[in-house]
């Protein structure tokens, strides 16, 4: 069947089609309309869930935990400030190893107030241990809520499906919605095991741990991480199979052969392969890596995409303050074992902060830009700031 | 080596090894929950000891047929209840301090309607007895008794002066309020039971009370209360003067008896107001004459309400002293009243003034009140001025002589007729079963200390899983309001007011049944488990159980530390907090 959706809308069917048992969720912009659209569906029938409405993000984190411990798939959504506001949770989610199913609308961040597309939220998020999937269209956001149930209570890890504000959440695409007796065969029940909170058999949960134990506790957080990486591509793998579609953690558009290869995430990947097209036209040899996970971080796909490239144009729709864009910084790191002449150089741009365009036109600029310097200006370089 | 190639020996998330029900907490209480049965107060209001809660419960989930059965337990007439009962148990509703009190009557209304359009009847599922009861008037307290006491097998004769059954409800209450064929069809059951009529008998003439005596086991008598209370004035004698029974009899018998054009009426109650709405649509101007102020009316305020939308005017602080006129009556001179004291009523004492006025009429009816006609009564029945005395059950000095309705000290309602014959069903069982020094046995089975006997309570009815009932009446106080929306009660529908006048249909139309479900709803079925699961989801220590018996909760008291969280986050007071000794 297919619908014309939003990006908010396709988490809905998502969570919808993958029979969601626990909804826990507080309202804020521009997340609001999942939440109101599982409400609708949970009122129309259309899934049979508990629908628990809390005071605030934290609780919603908290109840989501609590509802995955007693064994229900359990899924929240939020952005911005609501996920700031959950960042206790996210990080005891994971050592409680629930597989919570969360999708963060990128929000900038507060103060001066914004509620447009960046990626900061999500990126501050990234050593909490969620497995991180970044979506560039909403036929790929309805997909990956419904692969990251999979791959989160496959490894009994929580996941994040992260989409932009606006330029996803509030515009509509034709998307085509899978079958929900296939998803059903795609993803079974969550079958917490032996680890849940059984009213029978009472015990006690995420207890106090001494010095002699805690550090395999997190162990088994890494082992997994590291494990999801090949998790990952065997769901979608399997996606593929059933419904036809397949993604990648580390996705290489017109890459073979390029001088420059763009990074990037998020919506920025659907201009940039516009704007490769346009360049190609021109004669140009340039062509990108769109980046899927952010965590675990894909470092092995990205060496192997990157390795031999002449340059890198990262485009981070976020930044650390004192350090540079977390894309950056990461596949920085990543080809830091490349052997030199392996290694390409890394041109860091930091663009489209608080919900300002990256248009066609910006992209070709910053490629004409790492295109035509020898070495990059700076650490990082950001684009269209208005100097005087 | 690589990670995933390692192992280490703890589990994946922290969990102790020890099940925590080593730890029995529960030795720490010095408190302990306990699931208590409270009485709602509409239960303890109905004067019929009608399961209110429980039929709301039944209604708010569909289930219309049992809630006809739980409601036919206690009273034949669901569907003449839910249009002529004054529903006290509303004014009782703990919803009235959340919102607004529940429409307890639409939803019986409803239920009663939905009985009726099923075809749904009565069993009689006890052995049949070879014990013979008479009762003598066809009223609701008589068909009450006979229809309790034909539940539990005894061969019923009812006999009535009248040639129909129903007394007041079919002679008094005119047809906008209730129409004949809903009385028919309600009484018609009770003959399907197997109760015999005998219509046109006036008991004391056609057979004595004697004669009755000795062919019957017991006898129950309802006559009620026809005696139109006189008026000491001059001028009575005159033509166009109604009393009020009388009128609305000629009305019910589908005679139009020739009234004025300017008719006023006297009295105050419920029978003054019938009066004034009928000369309304047999098209008089109408003015209901009062001695004391609107608060003092004993008349229903809805009624009254309905009374001034049609037009009636109302003369308060007004009392007859003279009716003028030559053959007819043509005006009333009146003495202006004060209120004055309390009096034994709770209301306040009608006071002259001295000061008089007259107005202009040529048509009156008296409607001051009406009392046993003591004539009528079996003779050895000892009454004090027109009030036969009973015992809380109606039974009579005589043993084998009970009585109800109108004649006995109650109040004089459809309502608490029905009640009284339903007691007197119960103390004339037990009377012929041997049983009756046991009557104090019988306070168990009340709706709270002041409510009336449950033939539910009686039989054990476990609609909700009533474990523990109590006497305790339940109070909003004690309720956890947080669990309950705001909603307003429903609209009644009515015909406008000026369609009414032309005739005698019915002004209330029946509700939906997605009006009557949603309702029901609203009801917060106080004081008794819905099976909401608030206290095993609280509940710190999992100490509350699903109760192995099937229905509700059970604390676990090996685990319950005696937080009183339960207790706290039941909405509807079914439990509370002991103290240990």
């Amino acid at each position: 069947m297919r619908k014309v959706l939003t990006g908010n809308v396709a988490v809905a069917y998502g969570a919808m089609l993958s029979d969601v048992q626990v909804v826990a969720a507080y309202p804020i912009t521009p997340q609001t309309t999942i939440i109101e659209e599982l409400a609708t569906m949970e009122a129309e029938g259309l899934v049979d869930m508990d629908y628990i409405r809390v005071e605030s993000e934290h609780s919603a984190m908290a109840a989501c935990i609590g509802a995955s411990m007693g064994g229900a798939r359990a899924f929240t959504a939020t952005s911005g400030q609501g996920l700031f506001l959950m960042h206790e949770m996210l990080h005891y989610a994971t050592g409680a190893r629930t597989p919570v199913v969360l999708a963060n609308v990128n929000r900038a961040a507060a103060a001066p107030w914004s509620i447009w597309s960046d990626q900061t939220d999500s990126v501050s998020q990234r050593e909490t241990g969620w497995i991180q999937l970044y979506c560039e269209g909403n036929q790929e956001v309805l997909d990956t809520t419904i692969m990251a149930f999979k791959i989160a209570e496959s490894l009994r890890l929580p996941a994040m499906i992260v989409l932009d504000a606006f330029f996803l959440s509030h515009t509509s695409e034709p998307i085509d919605i899978p079958d929900k007796d296939a998803v059903r065969d795609f993803l079974p029940p969550f079958d917490p095991g032996d680890l849940w909170l059984d009213p029978n058999n009472p015990r006690t949960f995420g207890g106090i741990t001494m010095n002699d134990a805690y550090m395999e506790f997190r162990w088994q957080i890494q082992r997994d991480m590291e494990k999801a990486k090949a998790v990952i591509n065997e769901v979608h793998e399997e996606f593929a199979k059933v419904f036809g579609r397949k993604y990648h953690q580390v996705e290489a558009y017109q890459a073979e052969d390029a001088d420059v290869v763009m990074a990037v995430s998020g919506t920025v990947a659907s201009t940039s392969r516009d704007a490769i097209d346009l360049l190609r036209e021109k004669g140009q040899q340039v062509g990108m890596v769109k980046l899927k996970t952010l965590r675990p971080f894909p470092r092995e796909e990205i060496i192997e995409a990157l390795k031999g490239k002449k340059k890198v144009a990262i485009i981070d729709r976020n930044f650390s303050p004192g350090a540079t864009g977390i894309w950056a910084q990461e596949i920085r790191s990543a080809l830091y074992e490349l052997p030199e002449g392996d290694r390409p150089l890394i041109y860091g741009y930091i663009a489209g902060l608080g919900g300002r365009d990256i248009s066609v036109k910006v992209i070709e600029s910053i490629y004409q830009k790492t295109l035509k310097d020898d070495r990059p200006d700076d650490v990082d370089m950001w684009i269209g700031v208005n100097y005087v | 080596m690589k990670y995933t190639e390692k192992k280490v020996s703890v589990p994946l998330c922290a969990v102790s090894t020890t099940p925590g029900l080593v730890n029995k907490t529960g030795s720490w209480k010095f408190a302990e929950p306990l699931f208590i049965d409270r009485v709602s107060p509409c239960n303890q209001q109905c004067p019929a000891g009608e399961d209110i809660t429980g039929y709301m419960y039944l209604a708010s989930q569909e289930r219309f047929e049992e809630a006809w059965k739980l409601i036919t337990e206690e009273n034949p007439f669901p569907a003449i209840m839910g249009r002529v009962c004054f529903h006290t148990c509303e004014e009782q509703c703990n919803r009235k301090d959340h919102d607004e009190a529940v429409s307890i009557h639409t939803v019986e209304r409803f239920i009663g309607d939905y009985g009726l359009s099923h075809g749904l009847k009565i069993d009689v599922t006890e052995p049949e007895k070879d014990k013979k009861i008479a009762v003598v008037g066809a009223g609701p307290g008589g068909l009450s008794a006979a229809f309790h006491l034909r539940k539990r097998g005894y061969r019923v004769t009812i006999f009535d002066r009248d040639q129909k059954p129903g007394g007041l409800m079919r002679y008094g209450i005119p047809a906008y309020r209730l129409p004949k064929d809903i009385l028919d069809a309600e009484i018609n059951r009770l003959s399907e039971m197997g109760i015999e009529f005998k219509m046109g008998v006036t008991i004391g003439r056609d057979i004595t009370w004697d004669a009755l005596n000795t062919q019957f086991d017991a006898i129950f008598v309802a006559l009620g209360a026809y005696e139109e209370t006189g008026l000491r004035i001059e001028g009575l004698n005159k033509q166009g003067i109604f009393e009020a029974l009388r009128f609305l009899r000629e009305i019910n018998l589908g005679k139009k008896p020739k009234i004025g054009k300017s008719m006023a009426v006297i009295g105050g109650g419920n029978s003054a107001i019938d009066c004034a709405r009928v000369s309304r649509r047999l098209g008089a101007e109408v003015t209901v004459v009062y001695r004391r102020g609107e608060e003092e009316m004993p008349a229903h305020p809805e009624e009254i309400e309905m009374a001034k939308e049609e037009g009636v005017e109302f003369l308060f602080l007004a009392a007859p002293k003279e009716v003028y006129g030559q053959d007819g009556i043509s005006g009333i001179k009146l003495e202006k009243m004060a209120l004055g004291e309390v009096d034994d009523s709770g209301r306040r004492r009608p006071v002259p003034t001295g000061e008089t006025f007259d107005i202009d009429c040529d048509g009156m009816i008296l409607a001051i009140g009406e009392g046993t006609r003591v004539d009528d009564l079996p003779p050895s029945i000892s009454h004090k001025k027109g009030v036969v005395e009973t015992d809380q059950m109606g039974q009579t000095t005589e043993s084998t002589l009970f009585a109800g309705g109108d004649i006995i000290d109650i109040r004089h309602t459809v309502t608490h007729a029905i009640g009284s014959g339903k007691r007197a069903a119960i103390a004339i069982d037990r009377s012929l079963e041997g049983l009756k020094g046991e009557g104090k046995n019988l306070d168990q089975f009340k709706w709270g200390d002041k409510g009336n006997i449950s033939v539910g309570r009686m039989k054990g009815i476990t609609l909700f899983l009533r474990r523990n009932p109590s006497l305790e009446v339940i109070d909003y106080k004690d309720m956890n309001p947080f669990y309950f929306d705001h909603r307003p009660r429903i609209k009644i529908d009515m015909i406008p007011a000026k369609k009414r006048l032309s005739g005698f249909q019915e002004l209330i139309t029946s509700p939906s049944e997605q009006e009557a479900v949603s309702e029901a709803r609203r009801c917060f079925i106080c004081g008794s488990c819905t099976e909401c699961g608030n206290c095993y989801i609280f509940c710190p220590d999992s100490a509350i159980k699903s109760d192995p018996g099937g229905y509700g909760y059970i604390p676990d008291m090996d685990y319950c530390k005696g937080c009183g969280i339960c207790v706290t986050e039941c909405p509807r007071g079914a439990m509370k907090m002991k103290f240990m000794e």
